[in-house]
């Protein structure tokens, strides 16, 4: 592709420019990346080999459990426990937004929920560095403040259609988002979709029961696809909008307003005119075994 | 030039006059049978064969699909005896089926259904009791299907009519935020839908249920029970073992026993319900599956190495340094034999070996069994012996080279002598002499006999028995495969 070369050099150069300044906030024309991501090709991802492996220390510093200076925790002479200790943090990441893009509910949770870790995951390189450029300058400018603004934030690039469990572990989360997804128009892309009856399952799994997967789209057939699958799954009721429309306070009323109003996608409909579907599902307690 | 066995199953029945066995073994698309008391019989028959064909004339959907010009048979992949050894269940690559076969008195083989699935499947299990088939396909999908098709099976099909009246509705509207290219696709939806959808793919027609799924390909499936409860282990190509709960509830997984680094291919449970897996990793894993937590390594890589090396005339596949050599682990079997020690055997792709551990004593490794040539699958006979079919097409320890030397044997024998250990078993040479050399047709009824002098002919058909007995390694993710481009 010509210009392609000439492209590349100005995000080079912008992004080694903004290494500079810690504090200056990222801007998404350097980030913008190719909307669709094929979620069952072997991206080179970096994943842990299981959640007790994976480097939450460095994604939440400020909720490590040793601080450290340097990088130790990669160091090859460390055992396996040594180097899992230096991973670790002192609670645990309890909300999840899958396929965060660009980021807006994590930035609008994150003073709203200050005492809750959570993580933002998203395949595309790009928009990945863009939510963690953007994470590292509001850390900055908010250093000096005593409340530690934005550490309980943070994003990570991943394939949670094949990786979830590798990074949570069974009933770890409270809340999973799942905020305008990929429509996969065609039918027979309709397997790539980020709901689905055997998907769900994995849902389950990282969710506590109580727990509830939220859900937003602007596109009708996949709403109903969403709650078809969802309305499936032993595992999962839908919660009646009484819980989450109207008035009241309750965190549940506020996630929705949030992811109504303040993710990229919300707002685009939101001027576009367009129709938003909200839909919740509540994981219920496992039954018990059959014969037991 | 007759096929390698790329699988055996085999199978005991107590008599009035002692014990009989049977053994099975898939070379390409035929089942060839034999018996410890000489009966022997290949699947498809001359005359069914014939039939087919013939059939096949006949509009059948799929067939016509597949095969423009010529019938191509379906290769066998996985063969398995029920638990009370009153069925084989066998799948077929090509035309992604199962096949059921009941197996009659004097052991010969009857076809009683044939269910082609809408993927390919990759293994399959049967539930403790018998009833139901679990069947773990190429898109990470497990399935539930009953072993015998209920009667009622041929009436679920949906009406013409009821198809045709549903009218295809775009699920964008120009509201919805989407891109260019979206647009262009609503665009074409909208222009295709005034012209009439087209039929979408034919889903399959019998009962069968969607149990769980991984995104990702999935390469083995084990149905266990403890106790009263049951569960199902998958694993798949990106290092996963899930433990889920067994019918009904097969919804709820229950855990991941995390640790491999590479695919996984392989799973195995030993008699005290130990879990071992291995694929594309330098060692076996050995599971206390049901608290996830491992036990123990095996260390397969060095095994197969120190064979190689301690076996200079061998073709070497690739080891030029030690790091760069990889093993790709194709079957795993526990030795049935009820001793109070666990054994397992494991073969590896394009080695002419097969490696005998003992988890938990040390060294884990207690035999290596040399072969004549690559091996592909093992079945237990008897009370002490395994049969290994072994590759005589390839040159041993290499998956490419056509070896020179004609008429070695497709089977070797193997039975556990008075010090425990492993020993050539030359008794069974004669009695499976047909078994081991000729029976099966190969390629002559295709008339592409392996004498022709054809060169092009040779390497397509050399090129498919590679694809039939060597897909393993393949599983092994490529570095340079990001396939994404950043806009």
């Amino acid at each position: 592709m010509p210009g392609e070369p000439a492209k590349r050099q100005k995000r080079e150069a912008y992004k080694k420019g903004l290494e500079e300044d810690e504090a200056a906030l990222p801007k998404k024309k350097f980030y913008r990346q190719r909307a669709h991501a094929n979620p069952f090709s072997d991206h080179s991802l970096v994943y842990p080999k299981s959640p007790a492996d994976m480097d939450w220390a460095g994604l939440y510093p400020a909720h490590a459990v040793k601080k450290h200076e340097t990088k130790a925790s990669h160091d090859l002479s460390l055992s396996e426990e040594e180097s899992r200790a230096l991973k670790a943090i002192t609670k645990n990441v309890e909300i999840a937004d899958i396929g965060c893009g660009f980021g807006g509910l994590l930035f609008a949770l994150a003073p709203r929920f200050p005492d809750t870790l959570i993580l933002g995951m998203e395949i595309r390189i790009s928009v990945t560095e863009y939510v963690s450029d953007k994470i590292r300058a509001l850390r900055s400018q908010h250093a000096t403040s005593a409340a530690q603004d934005y550490q309980n934030i943070a994003v990570l690039r991943a394939n949670t259609m094949k990786f979830l469990p590798n990074f949570f572990t069974r009933s770890q989360l409270h809340s999973i988002f799942l905020c305008f997804p990929d429509p996969h128009f065609k039918q027979r892309k309709h397997k790539a979709r980020i709901v689905s009856y055997t998907l769900a399952s994995e849902y389950a799994y990282v969710l506590r029961p109580g727990g509830i997967v939220y859900t937003i789209t602007d596109v009708r057939d996949l709403h109903e696809w969403m709650v078809g699958h969802f309305e499936k799954h032993a595992s999962f009721l839908r919660v009646a909008s009484e819980e989450y429309d109207g008035e009241g306070e309750s965190d549940v009323r506020e996630r929705v307003r949030i992811m109504r109003t303040e993710t990229e996608e919300g707002k685009k409909v939101e001027r576009n005119k367009g129709e938003k579907f909200v839909a919740l599902f509540r994981r219920v307690e496992d039954p018990p075994w059959p014969e037991d | 030039m007759t096929l390698p066995y790329q699988c055996l199953a085999a199978c005991s029945r107590s008599t009035g006059d002692g014990d009989e066995w049977a053994l099975f073994g898939a070379a390409g698309s035929e089942l060839v049978v034999q018996s410890s008391t000489g009966i022997a019989s290949v699947w498809p028959a001359e005359e069914s064969q014939a039939k087919n064909r013939e059939e096949a004339q006949e509009p059948a959907e799929k067939r016509v699909k597949l095969s423009p010009a010529v019938e191509q048979k379906p290769n066998f992949t996985t063969l398995k005896v029920s638990h009370d050894k009153k069925h084989l269940i066998g799948t077929t690559a090509e035309d992604k089926c199962i096949r059921v076969f009941e197996i009659e008195a004097g052991w010969r083989l009857k076809q009683i259904s044939e269910r082609c699935m809408a993927r390919r499947p990759c293994s399959i299990d049967l539930t403790s009791n018998d009833s139901t088939i679990l069947c773990a396909d190429k898109f990470g999908d497990v399935y539930s299907l009953p072993l015998i098709p209920p009667p009622e099976d041929e009436l679920n099909v949906m009406p013409e009519s009821e198809k045709a009246q549903k009218k295809f509705l775009p699920s964008a509207s120009l509201s919805t935020v989407h891109s260019g290219r979206n647009r262009k696709v609503l665009e074409e939806q909208l222009k295709q839908a005034e012209k009439g959808r087209p039929q979408p793919k034919d889903a399959p027609k019998f009962k069968h249920d969607l149990l769980l799924g991984h995104v990702s390909m999935l390469t083995d499936i084990v149905s266990a029970t403890v106790g009263s409860r049951s569960y199902i282990i998958t694993v798949d190509r990106d290092e996963h073992i899930r433990v889920s709960r067994g019918l009904p509830q097969a919804h709820i997984i229950e855990g991941f026993c995390h640790g491999h680094e590479e695919f996984v291919n392989r799973l195995c449970l030993t008699q005290s319900g130990r879990l071992i897996s291995g694929g594309g990793d330098a060692h076996l894993y050995v599971w206390d599956w049901l608290s996830y937590r491992l036990l123990e390594k095996l260390p397969i890589q060095a095994a197969v190495l120190d064979y190689f090396q301690k076996h200079p005339e061998l073709e070497l596949p690739v080891p030029e340094k030690e790091g760069n050599f990889k093993v790709a682990v194709s079957g795993i079997w526990n030795v049935p034999f009820g001793n109070s020690t666990e054994e397992i055997l494991v073969a590896c792709e394009g080695v002419p070996a097969l490696f005998s551990f003992i988890p938990g004593s040390s060294p884990s490794l207690s035999q290596t069994l040399p072969l004549s040539g690559n091996a592909l699958s093992v079945a237990f006979i008897g009370a002490r012996t395994a049969v290994v079919s072994v590759d005589h097409m390839h040159k041993a320890g290499s998956t490419t080279q056509i070896r020179d030397d004609q008429g070695v044997s497709r089977i070797q024998c193997f039975s556990i002598a008075q010090d425990g250990q492993w020993a050539r078993d030359d008794t069974l040479t004669e009695p499976l002499a047909w078994f081991s050399h000729d029976a099966g047709e190969g390629e002559h009824a295709d008339g592409r006999a392996a004498g022709t002098d054809d060169d092009t002919a040779r390497a397509g058909f050399s090129k498919k028995v590679r694809t039939i007995l060597y897909g393993v390694g393949n599983l092994r993710k490529r570095p340079e495969a990001e396939a994404e481009i950043a806009t």
